[in-house]
This record gives C-alpha cells, sequence and structure tokens, in this order.
C-alpha cells in the first residue's frame, strides 16, 4: 500500500492550491476595497528621510513626514508652485532673505506629541550636521551663517511652539524648496547620538504627523500604510491602505498589473505603454513629459597624472577634444529615428541640457543640429580626419578614429540604441566598439573619467541648478562627466545662484543652451517621457513631474469602467 | 555508549575541520569583493547630493581605514555574531539574515523534498522497467534536466505558468491580503507562490539524483544478496524496500550532500528571478550595491550551511549503513 502515498500525496497537497484560482478580470485584488496596491522595484532604505535616498522612499516619507509646504509643478510657466501644508500661512521679511513659517497649531505626531516649531528646527540641524550624513544636507548650505560657521539655531529659529523663523544668505528663488524638507520628530531624535541616529531601530517604526501612518513592513515583500486619523496636515488619507509591493523584476510588474494585482506601475517602457494601452482596457497610460534625457558622452580631455606630484596634465582628447569633431559626431546620429523607433510618442529629441518642461528657461528657437553624415564627414576631414589606412577607419596622425563606447548592462533601450549609433557611426568611417559595464562599476568609472565614450542618461533637478553636471571645477563636480570647461558657463552658473527671482535667470540659461549647443560636450539624444499605468479605478492622482504618490491622501477607488477622474500635471 | 561517544567525537573533529574552511571562504571573499571598483558610499553619490556625503559615510563605518583593519573589524563584530552594517539596508546584518533566512529554508527545504521524491520515483520506475525503452527515455530525460541551467528552468516556467497561461503568480511568496486570509486558503496562497521557485530549484537536482539513484539501485540488484532473496520467493516489493533500497541509498546520501551547494547556486537565481524574498536575492543585490557586509554574511551563512549537510550527509551514510565508520 505504502507506494501509493507517492500518488496521493501530491493531490492532497495541491488541494488548497484548487481554492486560490489567479483573480478574474475586473476582480482586482484592490478595488473592492478603498486599497491602492503599487508595485515598486526595490524595498525602501530607511523610514527615516535623513537617509532614505531612492524616489520610492522619498514619496513614502513625504506621506508620513511632510514638509511646511507642499508643491506642485505647473506645466504651464515651468516653475514650481507652493502652497501651505504643515505651515499654513508664510511671509518674507529681511528683503526676501528671511521667511517666516505660522505652523499650524493643532498637528500631533502619531504618538500624541504635538508638531512644533522646535520640531522644524531641529530637523535642519540634524540635515545640516556632518555626523549625521544625511543625503540632504546641501539643504542648510545656503542658510544664514554666522562667522562663517553655520549655526543651525540661529538660522532656523524656533520663535515660539507655532513659528518658526528661516534666515536665509540671500534671497533666491529655492528658498521655499530648501524649506521644504520633511519635517521629524524632535522629542524622539533628539537625544540620540548624532553618529547613531542612521542604526537606530527608531527608523524602522516611524513616529509621523502626515495622511498616512505604516501599518506594516515586510523587508524585501512589502510596505502597507494606512490612513493616520488624526492627521490635519493635510488631512487622513481616503484609502483604507496603500500597499507598495516590492517586485523587482519589471515583466512580473505588468503581468500582475494585467492580472489586476496591482493598480500602478511606475517606468513603464514606451512600446509596452502602448501595448497596455491598446490591450488593457482597464489601464490607463499617463505619459508626462520627463526630466531625464540620455546621451552619449565624449570625454572632452585627458588627464595626465606627474608621477611623485599631485599636479595634473588635463589636455584635449585625442579624439573628441575638438567641438567640430563632437559636432560632426552629433550630425552623423539620426535622433529623430532613434526616437522614432523607440520611444515614439514618449520622447523627443534633445539637445541643450535644459528640459522643455521649463519653459521659462527653455531656448526654443534653438534647433537640433541636423542628421547629415556627408555634412559630418566634411567637419571630420576640416579636422585632419581621413580615410589613409585603407581600412574604412578615419585616420588622424596615426590615431584611429576607434572606440568603445561603455553602456550599464542590463539597459534595454540603451544596449539597442548604441547598436543603432554604432552602424550610423560606421557611416562616416568611425569605428566604434560597444561594451556593457555592471553598474554600479559603470557610475565608478564614468565619475573618475575612465571612460573615453558612454552612454548614460541623467535626470535634471526640479531646481535649475546645473553646478553639478556643467562646473568647470572637475574635483568639485564629479559629475561632469565629459569634464566639460568653459569660463562663460561657470559664470552664468554663478550668477543663475544669485538671482532674486528664477524668471530673471531665463536670459542666462538660454545663452547657456546656445553655448553647449555650439560646444557639443555631448551628444543629447532623447528626452524620455515618465510612463505610469494605472488602474482606472484608481481615482483622484496627479500623476506627473513631481512622481506618483505626491498627493495620495487624495485617492479614492471607483469602478474600473467608469470616466476616471485621474489627471496628469 | 561508544556509539554516542564516536558520533560526539565525529561530529566535532568535522566541526573543527569546518571552522578554518569557513574562515578561509570569507577571507577570500572580503578580499577578492574589494577588488570590485566602488564601495558602500560610492552609492551615495549623484548629482544634489554633495561628495562630502559618501566621505561622511567612509569615516562612520571605516571604510576609509586601511583594508587589513576593516578586516579585522569586521571578524571581530562577527565573533561578537553581529556580521557587521548594511548601509544599503541600514540595519545590522544579522538582523537582515534572520528575516530571511526562513523564507530561504522554506525554498530549499521545499526544492529539496520535491527533488528526492521525484528523483526516487523516477529511479524506482527505471529500474522496474531495467534496460527497457522506457528506462533510456527516463535516463535521457534526466540528463537532460541535470543540464539545464537553473536561470532558463526558471525563466521557461515563468514564461508558461505564469505569463502565459496566469496558473501561478510570477513573485513574491504571498498574495496582497493574504495575511486576512484563512488558514488552507493562506496555506494554499504560499504553495502557489513557492511552487514555480522550487521547481526551478529542484530541476537539475531531479536528474542528478535520479540518475545516481537508479545507477546505485541497478548495482545493488546484481548483488548476491538480492538474487537469494528473489530465489527465496520473497515479493517484488519486499525485495526492493528491505534489500535494495537501504543498499542503494549510501552513494546517494553523499551525493545530496554535495548537492545542497548546487541548490543554494539554484536558491540565488530563483529568488532573484521570483523575487522569493531570501538570502539569495539579498546576496544578489549585496553585489549589486557593494554592500560588502551583507555579502560576507551571505558567503558565511551559504557556506556554513553547505558545510552542515556535507557533515549532516556523511553521518546519515554511516547510520544507514553499519560498514561505515565515523571518523
Amino acid at each position: 500500500m505504502r507506494p501509493r502515498v507517492c500518488l496521493v500525496l501530491p493531490l492532497v497537497l495541491s488541494i488548497p492550491l484548487l481554492g486560490c484560482g489567479t483573480k478574474k478580470e475586473g476582480e482586482s485584488g484592490s478595488l473592492h476595497r478603498p486599497v491602492v496596491v503599487i508595485a515598486i522595484a526595490g524595498d525602501i532604505d530607511s523610514f527615516n528621510p535623513l537617509f532614505a535616498e531612492d524616489i520610492a522612499a522619498g514619496e513614502i516619507n513625504d506621506l508620513l513626514f511632510p514638509a511646511l509646504v507642499s508643491s506642485d509643478f505647473d506645466l504651464n510657466s515651468g516653475k514650481l508652485r507652493y502652497g501651505p501644508l504643515l505651515a499654513r500661512s508664510w511671509e518674507y521679511a529681511n528683503q526676501d532673505r528671511d521667511i517666516v513659517f505660522h505652523l499650524l497649531p493643532n498637528a500631533r505626531w502619531t504618538d500624541g506629541t504635538p508638531v512644533t516649531a522646535r520640531d522644524v528646527q531641529l530637523t535642519y540641524e540634524l540635515y545640516g550636521d556632518p555626523d549625521v550624513a544625511s543625503v540632504r544636507q546641501a539643504a542648510v548650505d545656503n542658510l544664514r551663517h554666522t562667522g562663517g560657521k553655520l549655526d543651525i539655531r540661529k538660522s532656523v529659529e524656533a520663535k515660539d511652539d507655532s513659528t518658526v523663523l528661516f534666515h536665509f544668505a540671500r534671497a533666491y528663488p529655492g528658498q521655499l524648496f530648501d524649506a521644504g524638507l520633511p519635517i521629524l520628530p524632535a522629542h524622539i531624535l533628539v537625544n540620540l547620538p548624532r553618529k547613531a541616529i542612521r542604526t537606530d531601530p527608531v527608523n524602522k517604526s516611524p513616529v509621523g504627523y502626515g495622511p498616512f501612518s505604516l501599518a506594516r513592513w515586510t523587508p524585501l515583500q512589502e510596505i502597507v500604510l494606512q490612513p493616520n486619523p488624526e492627521s490635519v496636515v493635510p488631512y487622513p488619507a481616503k484609502l483604507s491602505q496603500l500597499i507598495l509591493r516590492i517586485i523587482p523584476d519589471y515583466r512580473s510588474r505588468l503581468s500582475q498589473l494585467q492580472s489586476g494585482d496591482v493598480d500602478m506601475v511606475s517606468g513603464v517602457r514606451p512600446d509596452d505603454a502602448d501595448k497596455l494601452a491598446a490591450d488593457a482596457r482597464d489601464v490607463e497610460i499617463i505619459s508626462t513629459p520627463g526630466r531625464d534625457y540620455d546621451f552619449l558622452g565624449w570625454n572632452n580631455i585627458e588627464i595626465e597624472t606627474h608621477a611623485g606630484s599631485s599636479s595634473a596634465t588635463i589636455r584635449p582628447h585625442r579624439l573628441f577634444g575638438s567641438s567640430i569633431v563632437r559636432k560632426a559626431l552629433t550630425m552623423a546620429i539620426n535622433r529623430d529615428e532613434l526616437v522614432h523607433a523607440y520611444l515614439g510618442k514618449h520622447g523627443q529629441v534633445a539637445f541643450g541640457g535644459i528640459s522643455p518642461l521649463f519653459r521659462w528657461a527653455y531656448d526654443d528657437s534653438l534647433r537640433p543640429l541636423p542628421f547629415d553624415p556627408q555634412g559630418s564627414r566634411e567637419l571630420l576631414e576640416r579636422e585632419g580626419w581621413k580615410d589613409t589606412g585603407g581600412d574604412g577607419i578615419l585616420v588622424r596622425d596615426k590615431v584611429r578614429f576607434s572606440f568603445v563606447l561603455k553602456v550599464p548592462a542590463g539597459d534595454q533601450l540603451r544596449t539597442v540604441v548604441a547598436a543603432a549609433v554604432q552602424q550610423q557611426l560606421k557611416q562616416v568611417k568611425i569605428d566604434m566598439k560597444i561594451e556593457q559595464v555592471e553598474r554600479a562599476t559603470f557610475w565608478q568609472e564614468v565619475t573618475t573619467r575612465k571612460y573615453d565614450a558612454w552612454l548614460a542618461g541623467f535626470s535634471v533637478p526640479l531646481q535649475m541648478q546645473l553646478d553639478d553636471l556643467w562646473g568647470s571645477d572637475l574635483a568639485k563636480y564629479p559629475f561632469n562627466l565629459t569634464g566639460f570647461r568653459n569660463a562663460r558657463v561657470d559664470s552664468i552658473l554663478a550668477a543663475a545662484r544669485n538671482l532674486k527671482s528664477e524668471t530673471d535667470g531665463a536670459a542666462l540659461w538660454k545663452e547657456f543652451q546656445r553655448i553647449v549647443h555650439e560646444e557639443q560636450p555631448c551628444t543629447f539624444l532623447y528626452w524620455i517621457n515618465s510612463i505610469v499605468a494605472v488602474n482606472r479605478g484608481v481615482r483622484g492622482t496627479r500623476i506627473g513631474v513631481l512622481g506618483t504618490m505626491h498627493n495620495a491622501w487624495e485617492w479614492h477607488v471607483g469602478p474600473a469602467g467608469q470616466a476616471d477622474a485621474s489627471t496628469s500635471q | 555508549m561508544g556509539t554516542a561517544l564516536s558520533l560526539v567525537k565525529f561530529l566535532t573533529r568535522r566541526v573543527l575541520h569546518a571552522i578554518p574552511m569557513i574562515f578561509g571562504l570569507v577571507t577570500l571573499v572580503f578580499f577578492v569583493s574589494r577588488l570590485l571598483p566602488g564601495d558602500q558610499a560610492s552609492l551615495f553619490i549623484s548629482p544634489g547630493i554633495p561628495p562630502r556625503v559618501a566621505e561622511q559615510l567612509r569615516a562612520q563605518f571605516g571604510l576609509d581605514r586601511s583594508l587589513w583593519d576593516q578586516y579585522l573589524a569586521w571578524l571581530s563584530s562577527t565573533l561578537r555574531g553581529e556580521l557587521g552594517y548594511s548601509v544599503a539596508h541600514n540595519a545590522p546584518v544579522r538582523d537582515v539574515l534572520l528575516h530571511v533566512f526562513p523564507n530561504t529554508l522554506l525554498l530549499g527545504g521545499t526544492a529539496l523534498v520535491v527533488e528526492c521524491f521525484l528523483a526516487f520515483v523516477l529511479a524506482a520506475l527505471a529500474i522496474r522497467y531495467v534496460g527497457s525503452w522506457f528506462d533510456r527515455s527516463l535516463s535521457n530525460l534526466t540528463l537532460v534536466a541535470y543540464s539545464l541551467p537553473s536561470f532558463w528552468v526558471g525563466i521557461l516556467l515563468l514564461s508558461l505558468f505564469s505569463f502565459s497561461l496566469g496558473i501561478f503568480p510570477s513573485s513574491q511568496m504571498h498574495a496582497v491580503g493574504a495575511e486576512q486570509m484563512g488558514g488552507l486558503t493562506a496555506f494554499g496562497d504560499l504553495l502557489k507562490h513557492l511552487a514555480l521557485p522550487a521547481l526551478t530549484v529542484a530541476a537539475p537536482g531531479i536528474g542528478a539524483i535520479a540518475r545516481y539513484l537508479r545507477t546505485s539501485m541497478t548495482e545493488t540488484m546484481r548483488q548476491d544478496h538480492v538474487a537469494a532473496a528473489i530465489g527465496m520467493g520473497l515479493s517484488r516489493g519486499r525485495v526492493f524496500r528491505s534489500y535494495i533500497l537501504p543498499n542503494s541509498l549510501g552513494p546517494v546520501i553523499s551525493v545530496l550532500g554535495v548537492e545542497i551547494g548546487v541548490l543554494l547556486t539554484g536558491v540565488l537565481v530563483s529568488e532573484t528571478l521570483f523575487a522569493w524574498p531570501g538570502m539569495g536575492r539579498l546576496a544578489v543585490m549585496a553585489i549589486f550595491s557593494r554592500d560588502y557586509p551583507m555579502i560576507l554574511g551571505c558567503t558565511l551563512s551559504g557556506g556554513a550551511l553547505v558545510v552542515a549537510a556535507n557533515i549532516l550527509a556523511d553521518f546519515l551514510r554511516a547510520w544507514l549503513d553499519p560498514r561505515i565508520r565515523l571518523t
């Protein structure tokens, strides 16, 4: 008889499986209840905004620890707009160098302690303390320094429980942006040794005051947020749960969206967006003009270090040192075709380093360099690059125009784009090889300018501060990857830092774009839209430039078939 | 008393031998992993974050000290049972590992059970029809299963049963709202999530063990005592259970000890592919994020598991076959 157990056992084990078949269409796990499930690629790195670095963590922490002000991106003006949040109002003083914030009097932390100006003061003290090593410490750089040193208690003054005064070093466009960091509970953090805050267990059970509180966190699996019934900043969330499921595999995220197991997926690829739009009736595709661009990086310089000395000689790169050659490279690449083939309506050709989103700063009089292989060949010949070697590759001073393009491994879009670029450069007799590099290694090597050429992408900040990407001080700005150095650009960047209003800088930024366009330190390829796929039953979203969850307390759910209230910014 | 004493001696000796082996493994991984460009702090370098943050973190976590000092610091933390601190997870390595270890054990354990069960069934069927076309087909099939890389098996299962047919979920170990399910439904949900990852891990092992078991059983069948038992008129089932099976298991159990190492590799692939929240996925994430303490923690745990499995296999083998002495 015993061998029969072998046959019976699998049947017995499979009985529970029969009782839990996959969900049918419309039986979305979340949408019978006011619950929304978002698929995210990775786990949160910290529930403490001092340390949270990734985008999802930032969005979650914003819901737990609101800032003094709320922000919104106005697509018409291309500027951030600010509204009340913990601060019910504010006014400028001292020639706009100071801002006085008046806090809501009845805000409370989830443990019942009132939220006061002291919380705001300590928060900024922690952001700025080198012992804490917060990723957001740059936010205090523009606060008033006393005797060359920053004393946060003098720069951020708690006048009384509900009044806090920020003293900035000067009036500048990003004052509210810098004052808009998540506020932390002073009564919990004040007594912790500063160096130990990062490792303290308090970061795993956050005490917040926002519209949501943390219900449960299962590392590597899911984060469950629930409404904070006591919240007045701005009010308790309408959903009964907001669940963030950690699903690292992109295909699995899409598959679970289609099966109704999750309601929202960010970072959808353009070709999948079009398929989803055609096939999945219950899914809405929101494609927002993005802040992300891809570019071909040409190392403009070669750095020769001298043995036994800390000095180094910087000279133009043997291949890419001339702006005429870089222009020729750009003209050899058919960027319109790349956008058409790989991004469709979800992208546009890039050319100046400033996103068209920032309408006030974007120079729409500039036009991308045309795809002109013949013109490209002529420019290269003018620079002395000729096919004299007889192997179909350009040569100058016995140097062949041959190089390796490094691409971060596992990036499907960039890999196919690199292959297309390789073919197009071959037409102008340039030999380009492609090498995929593991991502962490790639960024380590590219920021130390070890590569000749690479294909990468950047996301431009919401505040127009481009020093990190274009400042000539190469030691200070490792993300000036190409080693581009231009005195006029430096003075533009410096002047823009000292402007009182963003709009005053429009002329400066347009001049910046013209210089970059002329110098072609890199070949800008395309701006990529941010694409989010969302179940039509999720209502009240304002998915856009600021991300997906920034107004999640307003979300509610309704039948998927009806007209949708979702709006994209 | 004598047997118990020799068992204790055996275990003590093997554990003492294992310690320098694991120590050597971890030391090697420590120094080799540092050959990779970048460190944990370099993760925090991005436009908008001042480079000084990375320097502060390096100082805070001792990454600015010499490699040797870092090694001694890690060793001392490990001897205290802490295993270092993961900047990527903002938590002590020990805590993160303890959290995910049961999940890996569940996946690995289930895969091992499935592996042994199916291998046994296949081997039993093969020797039932030994030499026939059926036996030869099974032999080829198990060879194919053994040759298939885990990641390929996983992708195949995922594409077929998850993306195309939608029978099994593609990731994670619970459905949304599983905490509100009843006992049996929750168990079913877990099994459903476990099915594909476990099969991915088990597939190559099924082939290997089935082949070993079949060979071992065939050899045992040729032994005189088996022929004598058949000659005495004992039933085929009794001969199989009492004579063939016990005498065939010894070599297979040794192989099983080695298979645990292969199984762990499968777990690494399967957990990554199916987003199973276990040690394998953690290890892969740690490599990409240069989370050195986590890499070492996973190496140490994995190494200890393989060594323990081998000791257990040797012990079981001796227990099943009294001719083998525990030395």
